[in-house]
């Protein structure tokens, strides 16, 4: 189970927010970040919701498999809204425990924040849910391109995360493997974690180290033979192109934002 | 012992229960061997027993739910249907299955991958620490380990594992697992990726230690003529189904049907079988041929065409 949930698996079909420029895409995710944090009360951010789930629509992901993505993240969401119902004071009291108390504003805060977080990790999984590693990569290189010009790597940088992107599952499913064979010989790994000390994580962490330098190893050879020599006249068989509804696209988040600042600041 | 009685795995478990909650329609129904068809199954209905000291092989291609049995009959993986029971005991009970993992040794496919100590008998010693042994014991242990695969402690115990060939690097990993005294070994893939000498004496080791020491060995591969040389039985899976078990000359007895699952049979069987087709009947006595009782059959039949 824990492979399909992984953060940013692909999730194949074919909808108007797949078919989307990557680099739309990619910009449209920091801008969903700008607009979900302009939201300054519970309507604003009621608008952001409602937005966010009409992408999700848009982008035919099942709500479910969407959430699904994000659930390994949860744990975040939870602690943010534990520390702001406890820390945050105002209004009447709801309870008390000694020193401890919860306030009616740390209530609203911690829902707010629940929210608020919820539609931010929803809206980057969008990105990744609807767009191959691939296309993030060269979205991420193409915007990258304008620093080349003063001596920034871009197309390096590019590579680096594409190669981390396609070794993440890879790097998951052979810890897997590793675990069982040291659980096989008695590793208490599983029972407890935090107690299994530093022999249970090094039998772990070492084997996987030595495959990363194999892996690595092998890649550096295969990119080798391919000829590979860098970014210096490298050719794309699809070259990303913008369309009239990647324009829409800008013009619907631009939108968005008006409508959230104004909610947020005039009502 | 191990035996598998109507034992069926899925790892879809926890997405098929939710799904059943949700739908409120009629239920799915379940296939002739009892189990829902539609799920992605490991492992389907199946049952076996693997006696003490016998040398059992099992044989399919990927995918076919090998390295799910191997991590069942260790206690690793819980079956989602039927039971596991080693020596008497069921493995669902939590103490039965870290005894079995104590107990049932696993040689995992490319086993040096998971040496990780700065020493060989730091890393040797892993698994007799994990016991909770004392340090003198740990000691005999891993002398008596890496002495049962013909390396010495004094001469390589300082060593840095990373550092050997890759034939000694599985042999250490493989001394790992046998200094926690399992009475039963599981080797998956033991000679994959080793060069055809240390492919050779590695296989030997085994049936040394099976011969010797008296282990149950069981060996998962996709070599046809190592099963067929090394085993007493020989479990063929398909997609998680048994497909055949018997000793090597029932189960290579039928070649149109391991052929039509994607495995085939030894080389020497597989010849003989063609020159028989084609009516050249060779004098070969009863049991599997091997390449060289195949050559001697051809010898003397050729020494009789020519002294008529």
């Amino acid at each position: 189970m824990a492979r399909n949930a992984l953060f940013g698996r692909y999730w194949e079909a074919d909808s108007i927010i797949h078919n989307l420029d990557p680099r739309t895409k990619l910009v449209g995710v920091i801008f969903w970040m700008v607009i979900t944090f302009s939201a300054a009360n519970f309507p604003a951010l009621g608008v952001v919701v409602v937005a966010t789930l009409a992408l999700c629509f848009l982008a035919r992901v099942p709500l479910g498999q969407a959430f699904r993505s994000i659930a390994p993240l949860s744990f975040i969401i939870v602690l943010t809204a534990l520390f702001n119902l406890f820390w945050v004071q105002g209004g009447a009291v709801l309870a008390q425990w000694g020193f401890i108390q919860i306030s009616e504003e740390g209530v609203r805060m911690a829902i707010f924040i629940s929210i608020r977080l919820t539609v931010l990790l929803l809206a980057g999984s969008m990105l990744t849910l609807t767009t191959t590693t691939l296309d993030i990569t060269e979205a991420f290189e193409r915007l990258l391109a304008p620093l080349a010009r003063i001596g920034v790597p871009a197309h390096e940088f590019a590579m680096i995360l594409g190669i981390a992107l396609r070794f993440l599952p890879q790097f998951a499913e052979e810890l897997q493997t590793i675990r069982i064979a040291q659980l096989a010989r008695g590793a208490k790994l599983a029972t407890s974690p935090t107690k299994s000390g530093i022999a249970g994580l090094t039998s772990l962490l070492v084997p996987l180290f030595a495959s990363a330098f194999r892996h690595a190893d092998t890649l550096a050879s295969a990119m080798d033979a391919r000829c590979y020599h860098g970014a210096q006249g490298r050719t794309r068989l699809l070259p990303l192109a913008f369309t009239r509804n990647d324009a829409i696209a800008a013009a619907a988040l631009v939108a968005l934002l008006a409508v959230v600042l104004l909610i947020s600041h005039i009502l | 012992m191990i035996t598998f009685d109507g034992v069926s795995f899925t790892y879809e478990a926890a997405q098929r229960s939710r799904r059943k909650r949700r739908s409120r329609g009629g239920e799915p129904q379940p296939a002739d061997w009892g189990r829902l068809p539609d799920d992605l199954w490991a492992l389907a209905d199946l049952s076996f027993t693997l006696e003490d000291g016998e040398l059992f092989g099992i044989a399919g291609h990927t995918g076919s739910g090998k390295s799910t049995l191997i991590q069942l009959a260790n206690g690793l993986l819980q079956p989602t249907y039927g039971t596991v029971t080693a020596n008497g005991h069921n493995l669902a009970d939590k103490h039965a299955a870290a005894e079995a993992r104590r107990d049932v040794g696993v040689v995992f496919q490319y086993p040096e991958r998971q040496l990780f100590a700065a020493t060989v008998f730091d890393d040797v010693a892993f698994g007799p620490r994990n016991l909770g042994l004392s340090a003198d014991e740990v000691e005999a242990r891993v002398r008596e380990g890496l002495a049962m695969v013909h390396l010495d402690v004094d001469k390589i115990g300082q060593r840095n594992p990373f550092a050997l060939s890759g034939g000694q690097q599985r042999r250490v990993a493989f001394a790992g697992v046998l200094a926690m005294r399992p009475s039963t070994l599981i080797l998956d893939e033991p000679a994959a990726g080793l060069d055809p000498q240390a492919r050779k004496s590695f296989l030997n080791l085994v049936v040394e230690l099976h011969r010797k020491q008296g282990l149950t060995v069981v060996i998962v591969s996709h070599n046809m003529d190592d099963l067929a040389e090394l085993c007493d039985r020989i479990l063929v899976l398909n997609n998680g189904h048994m497909h055949a078990l018997g000793t090597p000359e029932e189960v290579f007895a039928d070649e149109p049907g391991l052929r039509a699952i994607g495995l085939g049979v030894p080389q020497a069987v597989s010849l003989a079988n063609n020159l028989a087709k084609r009516g050249y009947s060779l004098p070969l006595g009863t049991g599997l041929p091997t390449l060289d009782s195949l050559a001697h059959a051809i010898a003397a039949r050729c020494q009789h065409n020519i002294a008529e």
